[in-house]
């Protein structure tokens, strides 16, 4: 039980954006992916599930090669991921305890009475407890990021990825969150990863923490390691100092320096 | 030093017209590319209809949507129709011409193709843009993406119960809207022409023939299968935020127009 | 809600299928219209069609309700139904005519006592009234498009048979035979001691051949008596101006130009001049009926020229049913 992603490579016409990415996480730990906007983290999250299939390399999950299933052994593998999209992706047509019942709709077993109550476990888990029968667009930002890490975990997945849950939230529920996160792990043994900016959140839950650089896992290692390193990237994004990260010295990407 | 003009205005020319050759090629290609992705999307619907677990409970309320929804739209139209073809045809007919006629030319061209072609125009409008718009922000707020995160498949769960409503609910409201739009026809004979009932009746009955009906339902079946699969294909391949969604929208239904009234000469040629 | 929605859903789809069906059948049908029915019979139906319009006096009482051939397959069965207060009129017999140019026809109650040149079909065995068929307006062009196609062949074959230099050439080749059998007795005078035997023999070929000149000079006058005859003469030329009259009124016939008087003038004057050429023909001494070597044209032509008359009698009556106008 583990997802392996070994040499992935995705472009986007011209623009290479994965250039041979390598990253393990297994049962009971989470990993954390962390790196600037716009460096490719919610791609590379995407191969996992099979949103996007990869030019090149690999990326297999509990045993199957995803970029190469198709049909009902993809939709399969589906089940046993949980997704929390970055920006909720919730269906502005159905409330949120739909929402959340939503992939246990068609799964056997589930009758309506039982996804009900599923459902609103799921949102007290997310503490959105009462909140099922209103509509996503009547949350706010925070709620509905929430409401999706409902959705996410609502079949009990054994793999989970989380696409920047805490991002925009306050600090508290940041922290109920992150305990969220810890507890999936040690109840269900969930393997799991995270993409995140936040590096205060990544310490605290991430059992490795890798840094996307360039379309590579740059550094990986146990959350001491990350803080102790000497490598100018890891540190000028740790300590957010565009200078060290870019190694510019003039504290901007190149290309995105104003004239 | 300056260029002299000559040159200069000949490479203008020639820019434009390899810009204009270029924008020709480039159309082509892109409108044939579309063709292509449409129909695999076409035969991934058809596909999809084995999975009946994953649109038919989708199926009732989008017949509710694309159909009961569009039938006082289309009755409207059709009532209007009917009077001003009643009127403009004993207007055309003067002289020798019995006015029966009159009953002839509207139950003919209501059936035919009024009834269709207007209810299709009116429905690429109405539901073509819908379906584009819906899908189409499904698409970029990433709810497509979550659908498959769910394990469902966007294709079978979204696209084939539209596609089937429409084709299913294009035809009912056609056969609606030629019904009405006889009758007020009728109606505006009687109060408007001084005709009667009894001259009204034998002209919508000299040439009737059933396989107008079949005519009709035909080719209102094709515009359901094609508003609601464009409309599916472009809302799905929409690109980039809000403006994409209002750009897939435009597209769907200047698409679907144009294949409506292509797919109703072609449908004239091929079967009358 | 969702129950709600799902019962609107059938009922409008219902409601359009039955629509499409009961408007269909009532349409296809003619439901709602009873009354007597009437029958009739006809030798050809025409264009008449279930749905036509039975007129009585011009007034519209009744529909074409089935048209059938007749058991035997000698006879059209024209089954209508018309108002049950219709009352038929005295000799009541049944026309059917061309309504518009649209190919749409009716079928007229009529008398027979205001009809007494037509002849109707009858038969009693079918419990039906008599009945007649206008020639319609295509039948019309084709005939008439026929008739000039025949006048064409006949003038051709008169004016090959009958040239000048073929009545030369044949009045020389007959001078030279009776002049080779006049020289060849001759000889036979002369030699007749010497040759005994053979003379005899010769001698009679001499008589055949001068015999056969002789008959071959009297049937070549009789032929040469005819083609300076200047009423034949006059008929040949005839016959061709008369094919090229006809052409014209079928091309007029077929576009309908809207002087229709005159074309109706000119054709009656074509086919004045056509039935005199055609009356000479068949009484012409023989010798012209005989030139015609295929009788089934002249009779062709005399029964097209008579469905033709009547039509154009009919053309005259109702000019309005074959004016030409378009709608789409
Ligand atoms: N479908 C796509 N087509 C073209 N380019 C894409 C597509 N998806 C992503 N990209 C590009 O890939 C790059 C990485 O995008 P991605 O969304 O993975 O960034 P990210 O690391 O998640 O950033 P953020 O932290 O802001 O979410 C961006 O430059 C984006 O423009
Ligand atoms: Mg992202």
């Amino acid at each position: 039980m583990s997802i392996e992603i070994r040499g992935l490579r995705k472009s986007f016409g011209e623009k290479e954006i994965l250039r041979g990415f390598d990253l393990q996480a297994g049962e009971n730990e989470i990993a954390a992916i962390v790196g600037p906007s716009g460096v490719g983290k919610s791609v590379l999250l995407k191969h996992v599930v099979g949103l996007l299939r990869p030019d090149a390399g690999s990326v297999v999950v509990d045993g199957t090669t995803v970029g190469e299933s198709h049909g009902s052994a993809l939709a399969d593998l589906r089940r046993r991921i949980g997704y929390v999209f970055q920006f909720a992706a919730l269906f502005d047509s159905m409330t949120v305890a739909e929402n959340v019942g939503m992939g246990l709709r068609r799964a056997a077993g589930w009758t309506p009475d039982r996804i009900r109550a599923r459902a609103e476990a799921c949102l007290a888990m997310v503490g959105l407890e009462g909140m099922g029968s209103r509509r996503p667009a009547d949350l706010s930002g925070g709620q509905r990021k929430r409401a999706g890490l409902a959705r996410a975990i609502a079949f009990s997945p054994k793999y989970l990825l989380y696409d920047e849950p805490t991002t925009g939230l306050d600090p508290v529920t940041t922290t109920s969150i992150d305990r969220l996160m810890l507890r999936m792990r040690d109840e269900l043994g969930v393997a799991t990863l995270v993409v995140t900016h936040d590096m205060t959140s990544a310490f605290r839950v991430a059992d490795r923490i890798t840094l996307l650089h360039e379309g590579r896992a740059w550094f990986t290692g146990v959350p001491a390691e990350v803080r102790s390193s000497g490598d100018p990237v890891v540190r000028g994004f740790v300590e957010g100092d565009p200078g060290l990260y870019y190694g510019t010295g003039a504290g901007e990407p190149t290309a995105g320096r104003p004239r | 030093m300056r260029p002299t003009a000559t040159p200069h205005r000949t490479a203008t020319v020639g820019r434009g017209l390899f810009g204009g050759l270029a924008a020709v090629g480039r159309g082509v290609s892109g409108g044939l590319a579309g063709v292509g992705r449409a129909s695999r999307l076409g035969v991934a619907a058809g596909r999809s209809l084995g999975k009946v677990g994953m649109w038919a409970p989708q199926l009732s309320p989008q017949m509710a949507r694309v159909g009961v929804a569009s039938v006082p739209i289309a009755l409207f139209i059709a009532t209007f129709t009917g009077i001003v073809m009643s009127l403009q045809a004993s207007y055309t007919l003067t002289g020798t011409i019995p006015l029966y006629f009159v009953g002839v030319l509207v139950s003919k061209t209501m059936i035919l193709e009024l009834g269709p072609v207007l209810t299709g125009l009116t429905l690429a409008g109405r539901v073509g843009a819908n379906i584009s718009a819906e899908l189409g922000t499904m698409r970029v707020t990433e709810q497509v993406d979550a659908l498959e995160t769910l394990a469902y498949d966007p294709v079978a769960y979204l696209v084939a119960p539209r596609v089937l409503a429409g084709t299913i609910m294009f035809p009912v409201v056609a056969l609606l809207a030629v019904t009405v739009g006889i009758a007020s026809g009728w109606v505006a004979a009687l109060q408007l022409l001084d005709m009667s009932s009894a001259e009204f009746v034998k002209g919508l009955r000299l040439f009737f023939e059933p396989w107008d009906v079949w005519f009709c339902v035909i080719k209102s079946v094709s515009f359901g299968f094609v508003v609601t699969s464009v409309g599916c294909f472009c809302g799905l391949s929409t690109r980039g935020g809000a403006e994409g969604v209002g750009r897939s929208t435009t597209r769907a239904v200047v698409a679907s127009s144009m294949i409506i009234l292509f797919l109703d000469a072609v449908w004239a040629a091929v079967l009358l | 809600m969702d129950r709600r929605r799902d019962a609107l859903v059938g009922a409008v789809v219902i409601l359009g299928v039955l629509a499409g069906i009961t408007g269909s059948v009532w349409l296809a049908s003619g439901w709602g219209s009873d009354g007597q029915p009437v029958r009739a019979v006809t030798a050809d139906a025409g264009q008449t069609m279930p749905g036509a319009a039975v007129k009585f006096r011009g007034v519209d009482v009744g529909r074409v309700d089935r048209v059938r051939i007749a058991p035997g397959g000698e006879a059209v069965v024209i089954e209508m139904i018309v108002r049950p207060d219709l009352v038929l009129p005295a000799a009541p017999a049944v026309l059917l005519a061309p309504e518009s140019m649209f190919g749409d026809w009716q079928a007229e109650i009529v008398s027979r006592d205001d009809f007494p040149g037509r002849v109707f079909l009858e038969r009693p065995d079918l419990e039906a009234l008599p009945g007649a068929t206008l020639p319609d307006m295509s039948r019309l062009t084709a005939t008439a498009d026929e008739i000039a196609r025949n006048l064409t062949v006949i003038s051709d074959r008169f004016r090959i048979a009958f040239t000048e230099e073929t009545a030369e050439n044949l009045r020389r080749a007959i001078d030279n035979i009776s002049a080779l059998s006049d020289g060849l007795a001759e000889i036979v005078d002369q030699q007749a001691n010497r040759f005994d035997d053979l003379a005899d023999g010769v001698e009679q070929s001499a008589q055949d051949l001068g015999a056969a000149a002789r008959a071959a000079r009297l049937s070549f006058e009789r032929i040469d008596a005819i083609v300076q005859n200047a009423d034949v003469e006059a008929m040949v030329t005839d016959a061709g101006a008369a094919a090229a009259n006809v052409r014209t009124v079928t091309e007029d016939a077929g576009v309908f130009l809207e002087d229709l008087h005159a074309a109706v003038q000119r054709a009656d004057s074509t086919f004045a001049r056509l039935d005199r050429l055609m009356a000479a023909a068949e009484a012409g001494e023989g010798s012209l009926g005989r030139l015609l070597t295929d009788p089934a044209i002249a009779d062709g032509a005399e029964g097209a020229l008579a469905e033709i008359r009547t039509l154009l009698a009919d053309i005259r009556e109702n000019p309005g049913r074959y004016l030409r106008f378009s709608v789409f």
